[in-house]
């Protein structure tokens, strides 16, 4: 703040010393060259071209006469400026002075001079330092840029960065990142698979032959690919193929451990599926990714663990039981919205955000094995 | 700190430019050296301000600082750095500052360099470029301040429009202002004029060099925005009567209007109403350009979409600019000296002649722009005015123009002799006729007009070479005369030579790539071919590639002629930019000489049998490298008629006696 007002200050006075400069620098003028020159170029002009042989001898004549007359005309119009008192000079203090200052009054009402400089590598320096947990997606994935670039040779941080992104809902961002990764990586099955389904998710649920070429590459590094599996199961029940895609969908849930996640969530789409002889028109969302619920799921385990260690945070016990209405887990939301409850009972206004964030309500949840 | 600093420099700058107005008026006006010499000292301070203001917008937008407003809405961290650079000016707020920016520059050039003025006119003039000053600087403050902040700086900026991340048009909008607003200048200096009530030849002297200085500088300015249609929209044109192309044209009109009447003004102290009018007249078309792409008013490719809030502070500030400068003219222009007299035939009359016909051309061009907007004020009717409407009414002005173009530089002052030219122009008339009548039998299909309009290409260039011809006395005198009188030439000789010689290149150009434009669009799977005249185009590959900001899918295509051989190889782009999630087509462009072959891939779709196929538009555009050369050539006519001593004497400070 104080820097700023120096080199404002600063400005203010250099500024003003180039008035004052040229103010002190002023001459008495007589003005009957800067009036004449051109007339006399009109004369000299003329003779030139007689001299050329260019004019007859009445045009000479009356051209020089022409020319003539004009010189003298612009010799009567001629005007001398003497020199000034002390009055013009206390004026162009004055007015320069009051520039200034009325600069900085007009600045102090519609500027913000406490605001610092935000620079983009400042700001992502400052949340790499912070508690990831307080960070949201978006913030996290631009950390992660930074990682990423440090270690151009590691596939990891740009994995993350993507499900950072496919968090805040950049998808074409998480495409782009984990387009990388798969260049850095091309066996790694689990990145081919997450770049196809990120495909999925961008063509709003269609499985198209970017998906399906990404998911060929993740069951060419690995056969046994879950996610790969099922999607290009789902693809062949999308065309058409049922009964294939539900042979490819049931050998797949024979091959899953019993407490695999997504197991029973896989078991009632083939039976939906059985019943109906089609896929149910719900499509995955953007936001019902796994990769996504996972790493909000992430997120939100931070924060309750943040407000246990510092529970005085309205604001953070308000976001905790809003996300957990969001997620559904109404359990979790509820003994979050006791905990906070008797916390801030005697603010109103803190009780009237809980209830609200309580009451919003659950998103559809479908995820793949 | 940087950021407020250059907003702290902003409304510096706005009240410097009070304090300009203030003393250099009654600096003028009391006749004190000492206020008038103030107010050069706040012109040059203005400016300095402003400098260090644009300077931390461009600081802002490097660092990617999303707190400031404009660059949240405008950059992103992905940009390649020319592009956020030339983010600084790709926003309404950002180009206002531009503009404002080079207002005042030339307030402090004319601060600088003005010693050769008679004072009284030059403290006026930058009492008025002040005022001009004050208005723009005024709204950009407080309407439109490219620097405000955002309390709470999103993670990542918006980004600028793809179509605009082009090196062209990086260099466009700077290279156009300095034009536009360089008739300011001319504009302050007309109006100081009117307010002393002196317009003669001396202030005509005064006025030329800075016209000339606008008028190349945005002739350059519309051909790079030319270029840049043609090769980043991928339609395959170059002009296209496109409202904010017609707003750049009409003060073009009008300043080559006013760089023909300064010279008779300046050498025969006649026209001088004329002069000051299109003094006054250049900047208000400018004004009106900013209002037209500022306001919302049009749809435009190149429109700013702004609310009509800001549009209508625009208009009011176009009213009082051009509304005080055609008062003060209304009231003045009785009483100005009519100047010399000059014969029917004469150069002076080819030059009024050449004026009328620009004025009109450049009325006709304001009809068809803001014809639509009267129709939809009128009748709520939306229509629009194309190629058809000024094939009609501009083409034959211009026409008629270019038939008088020649002769004109052969007549001398005051009273011509016509057979004498006509007995020297009748061999560049055959020339060109023949030139025509070859092109008429030998180019297939056969054009009748358009060969036409290649004799006049040929009749304008040929018409040049003459003139400097004669200056030269070539092939009439001996060789070492000849060069003895090249050398003593004044460079403005050369110039008009240049710029007359351009104008030709540049309407043999667009006759021919208008006439003789071949186009084939077909769907095309991989090895897919089609016939594009005498050439082949086969999509050999089809790729996918990663650039700094974007996807892209590039297109192989491989051109062959006749015998199969291959003639080049382009590689034209669909671009994907994710963040704002528009696509983009880069056009690729074989450069044959004169000619160019014209690729653009459209996006996969599919095609035959299933298989993916690209649409893909291919063009032979003859000839289509003299349509920029051309006006180039102009450009470069007009800054060597400024480096002219004689002209020069008009900026620089006074060294001595004009030799010639």
């Amino acid at each position: 703040m104080i820097a700023f007002w120096i080199a404002a200050a600063g400005l203010s006075v250099v500024t003003a010393g180039l008035v004052l400069r040229e103010a002190a620098r002023a001459r008495p003028v007589d003005d009957a060259d800067t009036r004449l020159e051109p007339h006399r170029r009109r004369l000299a002009e003329v003779e030139r071209l007689a001299q050329d042989g260019l004019l007859a001898e009445d045009e000479l004549k009356a051209a020089r006469a022409e020319a003539g007359r004009s010189l003298l005309a612009a010799a009567e119009q001629s005007e001398t400026w003497p020199r000034d008192g002390a009055g013009p000079r206390k004026v162009a203090v004055a007015a320069v002075g009051l520039a200034c200052a009325l600069a900085a009054g007009l600045y102090i009402v519609v500027g913000r001079p406490g605001l610092p400089d935000q620079p983009f590598t400042q700001r992502v320096a400052a949340w790499r330092a912070a508690d990831p947990a307080t960070l949201d997606p978006g913030k996290i994935a631009a950390v992660l840029e930074g990682v990423a670039a440090e270690r151009p040779n590691d596939p990891e941080p740009l994995v993350f960065m993507a499900k950072a992104r496919a968090a805040a809902g950049d998808m074409a961002g998480a495409e782009q990142a984990l387009r990388k990764a798969v260049r850095i990586a091309p066996k790694r099955a689990d990145i081919w698979s997450l770049l196809g389904e990120t495909f999925v998710i961008e063509a709003k649920g269609q499985i198209g032959s970017d998906a399906k070429l990404a998911f060929g590459e993740a069951l060419k590094a690995d056969p046994a690919d879950v996610r790969a599996r099922y999607y290009l199961a789902r693809a062949r029940i999308a065309e058409g193929d049922v009964a294939g895609g539900l042979a490819d969908w049931r050998g797949l849930l024979a091959g899953l451990a019993p407490n695999a996640p997504g197991r029973e969530s896989l078991a009632a789409e083939i039976a939906l599926v059985q019943a109906s002889g089609k896929l149910p028109g719900a499509e995955p969302a953007a936001e019902a990714n796994p990769q996504v619920q996972g790493m909000i799921a992430g997120m939100v385990d931070g924060l309750a663990q943040r407000l246990k260690q510092s529970p005085d945070d309205p604001d953070g016990w308000v976001r905790l039981v809003r996300a957990y209405a969001v997620l559904g887990e109404t359990t979790k939301r509820d003994a979050a919205l006791a905990t906070a409850t008797a916390l801030f009972k005697d603010q109103p206004k803190v009780m009237s955000a809980l209830r609200q964030a309580a009451d919003t309500p659950a998103q559809a949840k479908t995820t793949t094995p | 700190m940087i950021v407020e600093l250059g907003a702290f420099a902003l409304i510096l700058s706005l009240l410097l430019s009070v304090a300009q107005t203030g003393l250099s008026a009654v600096g003028g006006a009391r006749r004190s050296p000492v206020l008038a010499g103030a107010g050069r000292g706040a012109a040059l301070a203005t400016f300095l301000a402003l400098l260090v203001s644009f300077a931390a917008l461009i600081y802002a937008f490097v660092t990617s600082d999303f707190s400031v407003a404009n660059v949240a809405a405008n950059s992103h961290t992905d940009k390649p750095m020319l592009y956020k650079v030339a983010g600084a000016w790709g926003s309404h707020e950002g180009s206002m500052l531009l503009w404002c920016l080079v207002l005042t520059g030339y307030g402090a050039a004319m601060a600088f360099f003005g010693d050769s003025l008679p004072p009284r006119l030059r403290a006026y003039a930058i009492a008025v470029q002040g005022a001009l000053g004050v208005l723009f600087l005024a709204y950009t403050v407080f309407a439109s301040n490219p620097l405000a902040r955002l309390l709470d700086a999103p993670i990542e900026g918006r980004s600028l429009n793809p179509l605009l991340q082009d090196p062209a048009l990086a260099f466009h909008p700077p290279f156009l202002y300095a034009g536009y607003v360089g008739f300011s200048v001319v504009y302050s200096l007309s109006l100081a004029a009117l307010i002393e009530g002196r317009i003669d030849a001396a202030w005509a002297r005064w006025v030329r060099p800075w016209t000339l200085a606008a008028w190349s500088l945005l002739t350059v300015g519309i051909t790079l925005g030319a270029f840049w249609a043609y090769y980043e929209l991928g339609w395959g044109g170059w002009w296209f009567w496109d409202p904010v192309e017609n707003a750049s044209f009409m003060p073009w009109l009008i300043g080559a209007a006013l760089l023909h009447s300064a010279i008779v003004t300046e050498r025969r102290g006649a026209l001088p109403g004329w002069t000051a009018f299109l003094a006054l007249a250049a900047y208000t078309f400018s004004m009106l350009g900013a209002f037209l792409v500022r306001s919302g008013v049009l749809t435009s490719v190149h429109a700013f979409a702004v609310d009509p809030t800001r549009g209508v502070l625009l208009l009011i500030m176009m009213g009082v600019a051009a509304g005080a400068g055609f008062l003060l003219f209304g009231i003045r222009a009785p009483s100005l000296n009519r100047g010399g007299q000059f014969r029917p035939i004469s150069r002076e009359s080819a030059i009024v002649l050449n004026n009328i016909l620009l004025s009109t051309a450049t009325a006709v061009v304001l009809l068809g722009t803001l014809y639509p907007l009267i129709r939809e004020a009128m009748d709520g009717e939306a229509v629009s005015v194309g190629a058809p409407f000024f094939n009609l009414t501009f083409t034959p002005l211009m026409i008629l123009a270019f038939a008088v173009l020649p002769a004109g530089p052969l007549l001398a002052w005051k009273r011509g002799d016509a057979k004498g030219v006509a007995r020297k122009l009748w061999i560049v008339l055959a020339l060109a006729a023949l030139l025509g009548l070859i092109a008429y039998a030998v180019v297939q299909p056969r054009k009748a007009l358009a060969s036409g309009g290649l004799v006049v290409g040929f009749w304008l260039i040929g018409g040049a070479l003459l003139e400097m011809g004669e200056r030269l006395k070539l092939f009439r005198a001996s060789v070492a005369e000849s060069l003895r009188r090249a050398r003593g030439l004044p460079r403005g000789a050369w110039g008009t030579t240049l710029a007359h010689a351009g104008l030709g290149v540049f309407v043999l150009g667009a006759s021919f790539e208008t006439a003789w434009r071949v186009e084939a669009a077909q769907a095309l799977s991989l090895n897919g071919s089609q016939p594009l005249g005498a050439y082949t185009v086969t999509l050999t590959d089809v790729v996918t590639v990663e650039g700094p900001n974007f996807l892209a899918e590039r297109g192989i295509v491989t051109v062959t002629n006749k015998v199969g051989a291959e003639v080049c190889r382009a590689a034209p782009e669909r671009r994907f930019y994710p963040t704002g999630a528009q696509t983009t087509s880069e056009v690729a462009i074989c450069a044959k000489g004169l000619d160019d072959i014209y690729v653009v891939m459209g996006e996969r779709r599919a095609g035959e049998g299933g298989k993916p196929a690209w649409l893909v538009r291919a063009y032979v555009n003859p000839w289509v490298r003299l349509i920029f050369l051309g006006p180039l050539l102009m450009a470069i006519g007009g800054i060597v008629s400024l480096s002219d001593r004689r002209v020069r004497l008009g900026v620089g400070r006074r060294t001595g006696e004009a030799t010639s």
